[in-house]
């Protein structure tokens, strides 16, 4: 039981770094991105790249891995989101389908199919209250939360903060009190594609990187950011650990001690979860009123 | 000759999909990304079924009720959840589908698919299917040009137009959108009717999301909506991925240089039907 709770916390982890940028862009731009997954994966390549091909030190391996990250995100805004969402917020889900498939055929083309590990070989692991976990893992769940903690006072406590939540409560309401509504649309979706980075990475360095990862990673996301409720931020970061906590429970309990959950439904059980709580809530598990004058 | 018979069938079995996915997405901009799921389900159904008891009534039996009853699932859903959500979700389902397939393997045997599936006897070698793809595409094309032209397909495009509006003219909302699936989901279970038995195999790689945005870019391709704008996007496309395995490129180079071909391709229309592919509500 300790380690299925381990595991949902070090899966959960990597989803809600995911998650909770994607909810922000979500909820400012109302725009799905599809090709989020793919995004998290090429900053995460680009770190084993900088790391196992060029030998860099891991620190500077991960920071040039986000400046790519970010310089991708900025590339991806203003190419395939920027013309699109302010036509129709349903278009750029149709040109981030086309960029997702134009990544993976990239990243197949440079990476290949085999796993890359950033870290590879064995991880010094040792035991918690019975599970077993590595200082790996527990760096990236506490370097996790304290990027969650900082986002909070960002968001919560600083001017640009505040001006984001504006955005996100009602973007013209937002222009009229002068908040360059468009410029930080700008920012909000590249700190996106910079945390979806930080969780290609973090995946990298706890697993490895295949291309198969990319597109479980973005669907996870939405189930997510729409289970928490459109621009609740907070409710799709604990959507993603309570999705990542019914995967792990969902094949690691002896259900009343007659049969176990094959692991290849891991995924399917968790969305169908999510799928059955929205039908009873439509407007997900922690939403919001928005405001309206 | 059999090469060109061959983009012949596959042309005429994917039309019924095309163009059932093209009302349902095209014409009533409902944000549905699963009928590729719908297509895994009731492909299984009709096989196994098919498999196990070798007769072709009962398997088309079955597959018609397994596809009545995932197309009304995903219209209960469509109905109950937002666009976005409905988008996503529909994915979801998608994969969930697939995820049993592969799974249960004493019934599908998993990621080896279902070999060896007997053909009708009508239908004995290629010419023999090209001739049946030909007569489905074109009583396909012509019900679904009734059905576009009918009191029903206006009522669809009103409904994607201005639902309010819509609903104030006394348009059934539910009625319209459960019947658009069901019309998608014979679509697909047509083309599953003459694809299988033509390919003798059942695989679940040829239903990952990948063949779903091929759909999604047919339709962009040919103007969202337009019967014969899918039509002629369904035989241009098609041909060019098939003509696409001539080019001099080794099988691990080929593979993701169709992709991205595909996605450049499925960008620029999208670029070019910017204004129409999800048109802005009308104001008064």
């Amino acid at each position: 039981m300790m380690q299925l709770l381990i595991n949902g916390l070090i899966a959960g982890s990597l989803a809600a770094l995911i998650a909770g940028g994607l909810a922000l862009v979500y909820g400012v731009l109302g725009v799905f991105n599809m090709a989020l997954g793919q995004m998290a994966l090429i900053t995460g390549y680009c770190t084993w790249w900088f790391h196992q091909v060029l030998h860099l030190p891991l620190g500077i391996s991960v920071i040039c891995g986000l400046i790519v990250g970010g310089l991708v995100s900025w590339f991806v805004f203003e190419i395939f989101v920027n013309p699109f969402y302010k036509r129709h917020r349903f278009l750029p889900l149709v040109t981030t389908i086309a960029l997702s498939m134009i990544l993976d055929g990239l990243i197949l083309l440079i990476f290949e199919e085999q796993p890359h590990a950033i870290i590879p070989g064995i991880k010094d692991t040792f035991q918690v209250m019975g599970a077993w976990v590595s200082s790996m893992q527990i760096l990236l769940v506490l370097l996790t939360v304290l990027l969650m903690m900082i986002m909070g006072y960002v968001l919560h406590s600083t001017s640009f903060g505040r001006k984001i939540r504006a955005v996100v409560q009602h973007d013209q309401a937002a222009m009229s009190l002068g908040i360059k509504a468009p410029l930080l649309h700008r920012y909000i979706f590249i700190m996106s594609g910079v945390l979806a980075g930080l969780g290609g990475i973090y995946l990298g360095i706890d697993q490895s990187l295949t291309p198969v990862f990319a597109f479980p990673i973005t669907i996870k996301a939405y189930a997510a950011i729409i289970a928490g409720g459109k621009g609740n931020i907070w409710g799709a970061i604990l959507c993603a650990y309570l999705i990542a906590f019914l995967e792990q429970f969902a094949v690691g309990i002896h259900w009343f001690g007659l049969f176990y959950i094959p692991a290849g439904y891991q995924q399917a059980v968790a969305l169908l979860f999510i799928i059955f709580f929205l039908l009873f809530r439509p407007n997900g598990l922690f939403a919001g009123r928005a405001r309206t004058a | 000759m059999d090469f060109f018979l061959h983009i012949i069938v596959l042309i005429g079995t994917f039309l019924p999909t095309i163009l059932g996915y093209n009302l349902v997405f095209g014409k009533g901009k409902i944000l549905h990304f699963g009928p590729m799921g719908v297509s895994v389900i009731t492909g299984y159904c009709f096989i196994v079924t098919l498999k196990s008891t070798g007769s072709f009534s009962l398997a088309i039996l079955s597959g018609l009720i397994a596809v009545t009853l995932i197309s009304l699932l995903f219209a209960w859903l469509s109905l109950r959840l937002n666009q976005d959500a409905f988008g996503v979700m529909s994915i979801a389902v998608h994969l969930s589908a697939l995820a049993v397939v592969l799974n249960w393997n004493s019934l599908t045997r998993g990621a080896l698919g279902i070999p060896q599936i007997p053909r009708p006897e009508f239908l004995s070698s290629v010419a023999d299917f090209a001739i049946a793809a030909i007569i489905l595409s074109i009583v396909t094309v012509y019900i679904v040009r009734k059905i576009d032209k009918s009191s029903f397909g206006r009522q669809l495009q009103a409904l994607a137009e201005h639902e309010w509006h819509a609903k104030s003219l006394g348009i059934d909302r539910n009625r319209v959108h459960v019947l658009a699936f069901i019309i998608c989901g014979i679509g697909i279970f047509l083309s599953n009717l003459i694809y299988l038995p033509y390919l003798t195999l059942l695989h679940p790689n040829d239903y990952q999301f990948a063949g779903m945005v091929f759909y999604v870019m047919i339709v962009v391709a040919g103007m969202p909506g337009s019967v014969w704008g899918a039509t002629l996007s369904t035989v241009l496309l098609l041909a060019l991925r098939e003509a696409v395995r001539f080019a001099p490129l080794s099988a691990s180079v080929l593979g993701p240089v169709r992709l991205m071909l595909f996605g450049f391709i499925l960008f620029v229309a999208v670029y070019y039907r910017r204004d129409t592919l999800f048109p802005k509500q009308r104001s008064i």
